[in-house]
């Protein structure tokens, strides 16, 4: 008897194009093209599909931000150019994610900043960007667009539209031809029904990228690694609904108890520990973006995704 | 293909003479269609019946205890291949190696840690499960030291690794009692090692280059009459266990291939990244997981993720609701009010306990969520609240009508006020600053 796998899939996973080259209309050193799955992660037997990408994620005010990273990152913090072109050169992450975390700051109004900053990051990297936005409705619209304008060409991936506030950053993404990050509660229907609004408002399903929300190690990860598995499973049982990409980031994993709480000797290790643990657990369940804040996660992830994909797939002779 | 309990019935002798443990023949075919019971408790079933029967009526994937008493477990019997489906039953035992060239005082230091530490969260102990040890020295004398050393320290369950029956005869003249795994049977030794197996009644690795070889050994050695089967996949990438334990799983649960019904083994110290792959054993169906004696950083997210992967997302652990005491609070201590989600109970009460202020804690019933996600939901409501003061009479546990609320509930506070009468303080959204906020609020 032969042992093989045998699922009666009927459907792919969407692809979804990610950075443009020169040659693409944009100025990214590489683009990526994520998608294209048609059995569960890492399953597949053909050669060529890629690893899981990594995005490391950075801010321009860090006062929102870990003070672990804060202290292992020093200075470059304070400049998210350097930040950026650090985390490419030397953390040797696949894709940069810049939180514009100075939209927080009450009755923020300086939108000119927000371009800029849009503009120095682009300028200090070649890697393809995630850019997110305002937290606040009252400014998406204006953030978004700015956002949208100062990296026309380079197909963004724009974060992050929920249920309740989509409109603005769908448009922004409509204009300038960027993808939009569709993030929900934990919840496989949620994740559809958000995905059919923006359908409906005109988005294509080419550029979208769910976030289905991870709950870190510890603190809902148990329904995170669900619903990605069921979005997956649905994708490829033929809704075409959810058959985009997943993205996972475990954006609370810094804070909780058991590292807040760590000796200083043993912290940053911990810190990587429950990053990369989420962050591999989470694409084995089907995310194929992987982003992170310490930039000590970046190699491990990167090894582990190697051995993932490693063709060496055969379940063992007939 | 599953019998239903009727087609089961007729197939039992119909002596309803209890002597399988039920009263009745149909009782035990009901346990039997539900894959709860054995076929062999019967003594009077005829061998054609038996044949039909253990093939159908068994657990898809092999139920096998590992160790004796407290510290044993028990791995497989599991059904699905998604947790989402059902649930996964029985945790990975996570058993830290070491090798028998070390020394006594190396090999105390570990079994003495796999016997004493655990981490608690979510009001559960977790722990490492036994001590895997390896007879690297090639000597049989030395094996069998080491063994003795962690038997006179502590009843774990142990794996012994070694390829020489000699080895494996000397240590288990000290655990052979004791239900230790062996490692591990190959195409060319797997007569020897059941044997011993099968003399001591222990449970037996068995491992092989592919998931032909594998079913091909687990035939041989169930005819050699040792039943309690782990396989070790031998992978030699990550992409290769994942491919080998889903297939592995899939034909097992479908019951397309009896012969790989058993639990898996992953030697984790053997793969190039441990941390990941244990990760990868604990998402992906291995049930016992070897690796070198973990530093805290990887201990605890191990652990951590083990629990959550092996956590039904559909039953958050629940609390019952009531009046929780923090120390020995008076009639004048605070009463903070929080939901019946065990993380949510068991975070807000560790802090609460390192404040020092002994202080009640009223817990309602939101069905297992959180704070934020009842709020969300609509779960956690005045009358709730309302109710919860009434059913668990903190009027009378203290003297005042002050309600101390979680910080993400303050939406609700109005209505609180209006719905009991108490006067309502919101207190921080993070549980953290309870002790700070209490220290400057809570003047009574
Ligand atoms: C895991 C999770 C779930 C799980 C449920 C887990 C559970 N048992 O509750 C599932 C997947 C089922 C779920 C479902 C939903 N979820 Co949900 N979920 C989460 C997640 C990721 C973590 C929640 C958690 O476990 N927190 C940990 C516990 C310990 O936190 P906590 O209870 O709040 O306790 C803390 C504080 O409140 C404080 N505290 C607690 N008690 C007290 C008491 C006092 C006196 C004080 C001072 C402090 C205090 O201390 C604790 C530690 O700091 C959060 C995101 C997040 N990071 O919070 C979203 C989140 C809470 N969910 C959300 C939503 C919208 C939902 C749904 C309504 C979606 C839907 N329509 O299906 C449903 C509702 C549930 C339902 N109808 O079944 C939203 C809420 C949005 C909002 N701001 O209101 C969140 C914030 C996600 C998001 N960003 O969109 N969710
Ligand atoms: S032992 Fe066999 S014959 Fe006796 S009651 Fe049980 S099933 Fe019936």
């Amino acid at each position: 008897m032969a042992y093989d796998l045998h699922f009666d899939w009927s459907s792919s996973i969407t692809e979804v194009m990610l950075g443009a080259t020169k040659a693409e209309g944009g100025t990214r050193r590489l683009s990526y093209r994520i998608g294209g799955g048609t059995t569960l992660p890492f399953l597949e037997t053909t050669q060529g599909s890629s690893a899981p990408l990594i995005a490391f994620e950075i801010c321009d005010n860090p006062q929102y931000w870990s003070p672990i990273v804060r202290n292992y990152c020093g200075d470059l913090v304070n400049d998210c150019g350097e930040w950026a072109k650090t985390a490419d050169s030397g953390y040797g992450s696949d894709m940069i994610r810049l939180y514009l975390t100075s939209t927080r700051q009450r009755n923020f109004s300086d939108i000119p900043s927000v371009g800029k900053t849009v503009e120095s990051v682009l300028s200090n990297t070649s890697l393809p960007l995630i850019i997110e936005g305002s937290n606040e409705p009252k400014i998406d619209s204006e953030v978004f667009l700015k956002c949208g304008e100062a990296g026309q060409g380079e197909r963004l991936l724009l974060g992050t539209a929920e249920a309740g506030r989509y409109r603005s950053i769908a448009a922004a993404a409509m204009a300038y031809n960027h993808s939009v990050i569709a993030q929900s509660p934990i919840d496989v229907n949620l994740a559809k029904q958000l995905n059919i609004l923006l359908k409906e408002i005109g988005l294509s399903r080419d550029h979208i990228i769910i976030d289905p929300y991870t709950g870190s190690l510890g603190y809902g990860f148990e329904y995170s690694y669900s619903a990605m598995e069921r979005i997956r499973f649905s994708a490829l049982k033929g809704d075409t609904d959810l058959a985009m990409p997943i993205i996972c980031s475990a954006v609370d994993t810094l804070t909780v108890k058991e590292i807040r709480e760590a000796g200083p000797a043993i912290q940053d290790d911990i810190a990587v520990q429950w990053e990369f643990t989420t962050g591999l657990a989470a694409a084995i369940a089907g995310s194929e973006i992987i982003c992170v804040r310490h930039p000590k996660t970046i190699p491990l992830l990167r090894k582990a995704f190697a051995s993932l994909k490693s063709g060496k797939n055969t379940i063992g002779g007939q | 293909m599953a019998l239903k309990a009727l087609d089961i019935y007729k197939l039992l002798p119909k002596k309803n003479c209890k002597e399988c443990g039920d009263p009745t023949c149909l009782t035990f075919a009901m346990k039997l269609a539900g894959g709860k019971t054995d076929v062999d408790l019967c003594p009077y079933m005829d061998d054609a019946a038996k044949a039909v029967l253990s093939a159908t009526t068994r657990p898809p994937i092999r139920l096998v205890k590992l160790g004796i008493g407290e510290r044993s477990f028990a791995v497989g019997e599991e059904f699905v291949l998604y947790r989402h489906e059902k649930t996964f039953y029985h945790p990975p035992g996570i058993m830290f190696k070491i090798a028998d060239t070390s020394t006594p005082e190396e090999i105390l230091a570990v079994t003495v840690r796999v016997r004493d530490e655990s981490f608690t969260r979510v009001g559960t102990e977790l722990r490492f499960n036994g001590i895997a040890i390896e007879n690297t020295s090639g000597s049989p004398e030395h094996f069998a030291r080491a063994i003795e050393t962690i038997e006179k320290t502590a009843d774990l369950p142990l794996v012994l690794m070694a390829s020489d029956p000699l080895a494996l005869s000397a240590a288990l003249t000290f655990c052979g009692t004791y239900r230790p795994l062996i490692h591990a049977a190959t195409p060319e030794n797997y007569k020897e090692f059941c044997a011993i197996a099968k003399q001591h009644g222990c449970p037996l690795v068995i491992k092989g280059k592919s998931v032909i070889e594998l079913a091909q050994l687990s035939k041989d050695c169930t005819t050699e009459g040792v039943q309690d089967l782990i396989m070790d996949l031998s992978p030699e990438s990550f992409q290769e266990f994942i491919v080998r334990s889903t297939t592995i799983r899939q034909l097992a649960i479908t019951r397309e291939a009896p012969d790989l019904g058993y639990p898996v083994f992953l030697d984790a110290s053997v793969m190039e990244m441990q941390d990941a792959a244990i990760t990868l054993g604990i998402s992906k169906y291995a049930s016992v997981i070897i690796s070198t004696p973990l530093p805290s950083a990887t201990a605890q997210a191990a652990l951590t993720l083990r629990q959550n992967i092996y956590t039904d997302p559909q039953k958050p652990i629940q609390m019952n609701p009531g009046l929780y005491r923090v120390g020995n609070p008076g009639k004048n201590a605070p009463v903070l009010m929080t939901v019946n989600f065990s993380l949510t109970f068991f975070t807000l009460q560790g802090y609460l306990e390192s404040t020092r202020l002994p202080c009640f804690m009223l817990i309602v019933d939101t069905e297992g969520l959180s704070v934020l996600t009842a709020v969300a939901a609509g779960k956690l409501s005045e009358v709730l609240v309302r109710d919860s003061i009434k059913k668990f009479d903190v009027e009378n546990e203290v003297s005042h009508r002050k309600l101390i609320i979680p910080g993400y509930a303050s939406p609700l506070s109005g209505r609180i006020e209006e719905a009991t009468g108490w006067k309502v303080m919101v207190g921080p959204r993070d549980a953290a600053e309870i002790g700070e906020f209490l220290h400057e609020e809570w003047k009574q």
